[in-house]
């Protein structure tokens, strides 16, 4: 016995080392128990407080850069604003006309971003509302020119927010133009993928990405990006769509959290043909 | 001894915090600088290999609850990061090695092994190519690391009156 002890004291750093990475291959593992989801929530809600004192430290240049940007946005949806003024007069005379009912808008949660991890291709996002605002995990989070991720962890306070850019991320999109479907992935570049589009489908340069009805995350038409390229292998049956993001993730600094989570029936009756 | 890692502790805390906020406005290229690796390297030169390898391992872990994603990725890499860091103690020289070029090539050495370790877990299970990242974000990033630390090891040379 004494032995085993000497042997373990004298290689104590194997060991030790061997033991943390038995302990990190076993949390790896268990990475969605309630148990670990319970500890995270915790550690962001204490973490989110130091978070939000040092996001409030001002960056002067980029500061600049964004007022003179809002400068010119201001001026260009000054008059987008009145051009609009006049298309929803029309509109609503229209629809009154038609007796259209308005469709209902989402309920919104808006949230700064007061942390972000783009280290090492992380890239999540920390935003400064969480359960006490309405937040909970799977909703969708969106910038007023797309869509940005969805909720991963929630604490009282604050929110952890997985970025479209993330390799874990997938949605359902599809072609605003011809309506083609295909999984939004992300290869670690810096454009997104559309993937399982066959080679028959009609995906063109510059065509505009949105979310489709099949997602259970996000609601439908909501802008994803921009086809940037197509291309074909010969050895796939699918073709290869590269897609510029429509938000610039480096630059967010507030977000919306849309109020609206899966609708259980459908989770429900899914999961079931999936069993069969 | 005990203040010595209280005090090590409120410095990772706040690096940690320090990693996930300000430290965005140092974005090159989609890389920023590892923060919490150029400590763990520092604690492995002056506490040795168990501690290293311990605040590796804890680090690591409380960056991973707090960001999101994988947890237990960054603890296994930065445990390993602390370990390997730890080879390159000795009591004797530790003023040496954190006032000289010594520094920048063990955390530039440290640093590759962790991003290759971190990217060989990460990546599985997704469309990013392994080479890619490795090649494209963990040596960059590792590069990165090394470039902002010449600033550490130029106040510890002033500190200790070296010549790097």
């Amino acid at each position: 016995m004494q032995r085993l002890i000497n042997i373990i004291i004298q290689f104590k750093e194997y060991f030790l080392l061997n033991l943390l990475i038995v302990i990190s291959f076993i949390l790896l593992a268990s990475n969605d128990t309630k148990q670990i989801k319970a500890i995270r929530s915790y550690t962001v809600g204490f973490i989110g407080l130091v978070q939000n004192t040092m996001a409030t430290i001002p960056n002067v240049f980029e500061l600049q850069r964004e007022n003179e940007l809002l400068r010119k946005l201001n001026i260009s949806l000054s008059d987008e604003v009145n051009r609009l003024r006049e298309a929803k007069i029309e509109n609503e005379q229209l629809r009154k006309m038609l007796e259209f009912k308005e469709k209902s808008q989402y309920q919104l949660v808006s949230a700064d971003v007061i942390g972000k991890s783009l280290h090492l291709l992380k890239n999540t996002i920390t935003l400064n509302a969480g359960e006490k605002d309405g937040v909970q995990v799977d909703m969708p989070i969106i910038s007023e020119q797309g869509i940005v991720g969805r909720v991963v962890v929630v604490s009282s306070n604050y929110s952890i927010g997985q970025l479209i850019i993330n390799k874990d991320f997938r949605t359902s999109v599809k072609i605003q133009r011809s309506r083609v479907d295909g999984i939004l992935a992300w290869d670690g570049s810096d454009y997104l993928l559309m993937k399982n589009v066959s080679k028959k489908q009609d995906v063109l340069l510059g065509d505009l990405v949105i979310t489709s009805e099949y997602s259970r995350v996000f609601p439908p038409q909501i802008k994803v990006g921009v086809v940037a390229e197509v291309s074909e292998d010969a050895v796939s049956l699918f073709k290869n769509i590269k897609i510029t993001p429509i938000v610039n993730m480096t630059k967010l600094e507030q977000v919306f959290v849309i109020k609206t989570t899966a609708d259980t029936e459908r989770v429900a009756i899914e999961n079931r043909l999936k069993k069969k | 001894m005990m203040n010595k890692h209280i005090k090590l502790i409120f410095i990772s805390i706040f690096l940690i915090v320090v990693q996930t906020t300000v430290i965005r406005y140092l974005t090159l290229e989609g890389i920023i600088p590892d923060l919490l690796l150029i400590l763990i390297v520092y604690i492995s030169i002056t506490q040795g290999q168990m501690s290293g390898t311990l605040y590796g391992f804890g680090i690591g872990l409380l960056f991973d609850l707090i960001t999101g994603g994988v947890l237990g990725i960054s603890s296994l890499s930065k445990a390993i990061a602390g370990f390997v860091s730890g080879y390159f103690f000795s009591e004797n020289k530790i003023e040496l090695t954190l006032g000289s070029y010594r520094f920048l090539l063990i955390l530039l050495f440290v640093s590759s092994i962790h991003n290759l370790i971190y990217f060989l877990i990460f990546v599985q299970g997704s469309e990013i190519n392994t080479l890619y990242a490795i090649s494209n974000v963990g040596l960059t990033s590792a590069l990165y690391t090394t470039t902002v630390s010449i600033l550490i090891v130029l106040i510890f040379a002033r500190k200790y009156s070296l010549k790097i």
